[in-house]
């Protein structure tokens, strides 16, 4: 740059500044407007949306889809694109490296790229594309950051048309760009400012077809409990489906019975202070993921088993067994496993019965246990699984076996005369008073799914139908 | 008696020479785009103070690291407001500083005489980006834990220098105590050190040359 300009641009400023404002006041108030609202807008979402937390660290659970921080996404999202060019995309290092090192360089080195003087917009019109493009790229691929390549049908329809908005257009757009500058003395602001124009229309449409074709999988609510009694609450479920076979409902078994390939073991109570004093959380937690081979405990963790448990779900019924047990600890106020049934009415699967079923029930009616292949984690399942499928539950049929057996009653076998069928269930302990009328008005009153579909019954009250 | 104590202060501060030099300056007539700058500055400190208040409680090792976020979150009196803060304050910072990057670029005030300043401004902004890749690992869940895997996997796809970086990353093959330990340094010593540094360079050579005008047909 020649003196001339140097003064030329120097000169300039001058002018500039004798027409413009003071620091003090004007631009600080604008700047502590701004921040004073930025403040408040964080205030807003820390207290109305909050953090959302995932489950705990665990390294043996591959399975987890990772997923960056927002401002990340658009670079898996081109990885993925890129990974789609035949042959190219093959070479990883290119995407990973080259390509972003590339445009970390060139936007670091940029005052000496475009060493021009000139600074209005109608004479930048090359790298005020070139920004336009990519920017406009990086909002469209975060947009996109969801949308698989491959459609769960196989057809690559979404993969095409996301290419096309994330990597084929801009690419043309930059050599359109580029050929215009170089080539096309008088029209290049017009020519460049028409091919942005059409290639940002282009990458828009694109981006809005994929996401229109999109079905977006139903996300699961991973909800992570947040409070103590949350995660008590949790740890009690889990319990309840893990543990309890062996251990108990209280934890104070100490001969396990009615297992397979465990009957008769003796263990130790879980519940007193031998373990709860002498472990701590951690070492309660290393017991439960890595069993005790010794004692014949199975490992429970998911680095044995793909089926077992994370490290934050332990941790719940390592939360569950101190709340409970641990007389050092007190036991916070926790609501009861379902609503109190009102004076007709009628319970239904998922407001009342799903709840007792899963901590009562589940442990041993899930698949994979030997329960007469009755499974009773879905509400299909409890209606129509098992070898006595068409007895179980009959809608309003005080005989259905399920009402037989939690209320005492065991069905007797028709083939071997003197031996049940089904004994009583549970089969340690029994259903408190409360659950199991909520079971009989619930099947009685024919098995309503949701509390809509409850809300429509009424249970007629004992006036009108007299209880044996 | 005001004015004896400034005058005081005055001789050994220099207090109406700051107020000439920093406050009293000239500047070409600006607009709401002119606050970016401030307002990252104004996000960096409040980011330092949260993040500050914040390590008092957490503890940077696998086994404690989540449950002490619990704790924070939970049991610490505001602490989910101030973790809320600093979560949500990383986003925005991102945002505004990267706002802020293109406000420079559209009107051109990375020329002559303000090229180290965008060279400084692109280290803040690497270096902001560095701030939200080392803090994401930092709460120890299935995300930050996956996330990281990848990430550092990413730069460890560097042909020849790529098991180098993995392994500097992650201060081994795989993601480990390590890994925490190291990403919670660069989190609160290292990078923030660093950009105070780049912050103070940054803002000497806004003074210097003043902020630019926008341009008009003339430029």
């Amino acid at each position: 740059m020649n003196p001339e300009t140097k003064q030329k641009i120097n000169a300039k400023y001058e002018r500039e500044l004798q027409r413009g404002e003071f620091f003090w006041p004007d631009s600080i108030f604008k700047d502590v407007i701004v921040s004073l609202g930025i403040f408040l807008v964080l205030l807003l979402l820390a207290t109305f949306v909050g953090v959302h937390d995932a489950p705990k660290a665990d390294p043996s659970d591959t399975s987890y889809i990772p997923r960056p921080e927002w401002y990340f996404l658009f670079l898996f999202k081109f990885l993925a694109l890129y990974g789609q060019i035949p042959v190219l995309g093959k070479i990883e290092w290119v995407a990973t490296v080259v390509i972003p090192g590339l445009a970390i360089a060139l936007l670091t080195l940029l005052p000496f790229i475009d060493k021009t003087p000139h600074r209005y917009y109608a004479r930048r019109a090359l790298p005020l594309a070139i920004m336009a493009i990519l920017v406009l790229g990086i909002v469209l691929l975060t947009f996109l950051a969801d949308v698989p390549t491959v459609a769960a049908d196989g057809s690559s329809l979404l993969g095409t048309l996301q290419t096309l908005a994330g990597l084929v257009i801009p690419s043309l757009a930059y050599l359109a760009f580029i050929m215009f500058a170089y080539r096309a003395r008088e029209n290049a602001v017009r020519l460049i400012s028409w091919t942005s124009l059409l290639a940002g229309v282009l990458m828009i449409g694109c981006t809005v077809a994929t996401l229109a074709l999109h079905q977006p999988a139903a996300a699961e609510a991973a909800e992570v409990p947040a409070s103590l009694v949350d995660r008590i609450v949790a740890g009690q479920d889990l319990y309840s489906i893990h543990c309890v076979e062996c251990h108990g409902e209280d934890g104070a078994v100490t001969t396990i019975e009615g297992v397979k390939g465990l009957e008769g073991k003796e263990i130790p109570p879980i519940n007193g202070k031998d373990i709860l004093y002498t472990l701590n959380d951690a070492s309660l937690s290393e017991v439960i993921a890595y069993g005790r081979p010794d004692a014949g405990m199975n490992p429970f963790g998911k680095a044995y088993n793909p089926e077992g448990l994370t490290r934050s779900e332990i941790d719940y019924i390592v939360t569950f067994m101190r709340y409970s047990w641990d007389d050092r600890f007190e036991k916070p106020q926790i609501k009861p496993l379902f609503p109190p049934l009102a004076e007709g009415e009628v319970p239904s699967y998922a407001v009342h019965i799903q709840p007792i079923v899963k901590r009562y029930c589940i442990s041993c009616h899930r698949p994979g246990k030997d329960s007469y292949n009755y499974f009773m984690d879905t509400y299909e399942n409890i209606l129509k699984s098992g070898d006595d499928s068409d007895s179980n539950v009959i809608a309003g049929d005080e005989n259905s076996f399920l009402l037989q057996v939690i209320q005492g009653t065991p069905i007797p076998d028709t083939v071997n005369p003197g031996k049940d069928l089904i004994g009583v269930m549970p089969p340690k302990g029994h259903l408190k008073p409360d659950a199991i009328e909520a079971f009989r008005r619930w099947i009685l009153m024919g098995m309503p799914e949701t509390a809509e579909d409850a809300a429509g019954l009424t249970w007629p009250t004992p006036a009108a139908t007299p209880k044996p | 008696m005001w004015n004896t104590l400034y005058n005081w202060l005055d001789e050994r501060l220099g207090l109406n020479d700051l107020y000439t030099n920093l406050l009293d300056r000239p500047e070409p007539l600006g607009n709401w785009w002119n606050t970016l700058g401030s307002a990252s500055l104004f996000l960096f400190l409040l980011q330092g103070a949260t993040g500050i208040f914040l390590t008092v409680y957490y503890t940077p090792s696998p086994d404690h690291a989540y449950d002490s976020i619990q704790y924070i979150m939970n049991d610490v009196a505001f602490g989910w407001l101030i973790r809320g803060i600093h979560h949500w304050g990383a986003s925005l910072m991102v945002l505004v500083v990267f706002i802020h990057m293109l406000r420079v670029f559209v009107t051109a005030s990375y020329k002559y005489p303000r090229e180290l300043t965008w060279l400084v401004g692109i280290g803040l902004l690497l270096m902001t980006l560095g701030m939200g890749f080392t803090g994401y690992l930092l709460p120890w869940h299935q995300m930050a834990y996956w996330a990281t895997t990848v990430g550092t996997q990413i730069a460890g796809s560097l042909p020849f220098l790529g098991d180098f970086v993995l392994k500097t990353l992650r201060g081994g093959p795989d993601l480990s105590a390590l890994t925490l330990q190291r990403f919670f340094a660069a989190h609160i010593w290292i990078l923030p050190a660093a950009l105070v540094a780049l912050i103070g360079a940054h803002l000497y050579l806004i003074i210097k040359h003043g902020e630019s005008h926008f341009p008009d047909p003339e430029d």
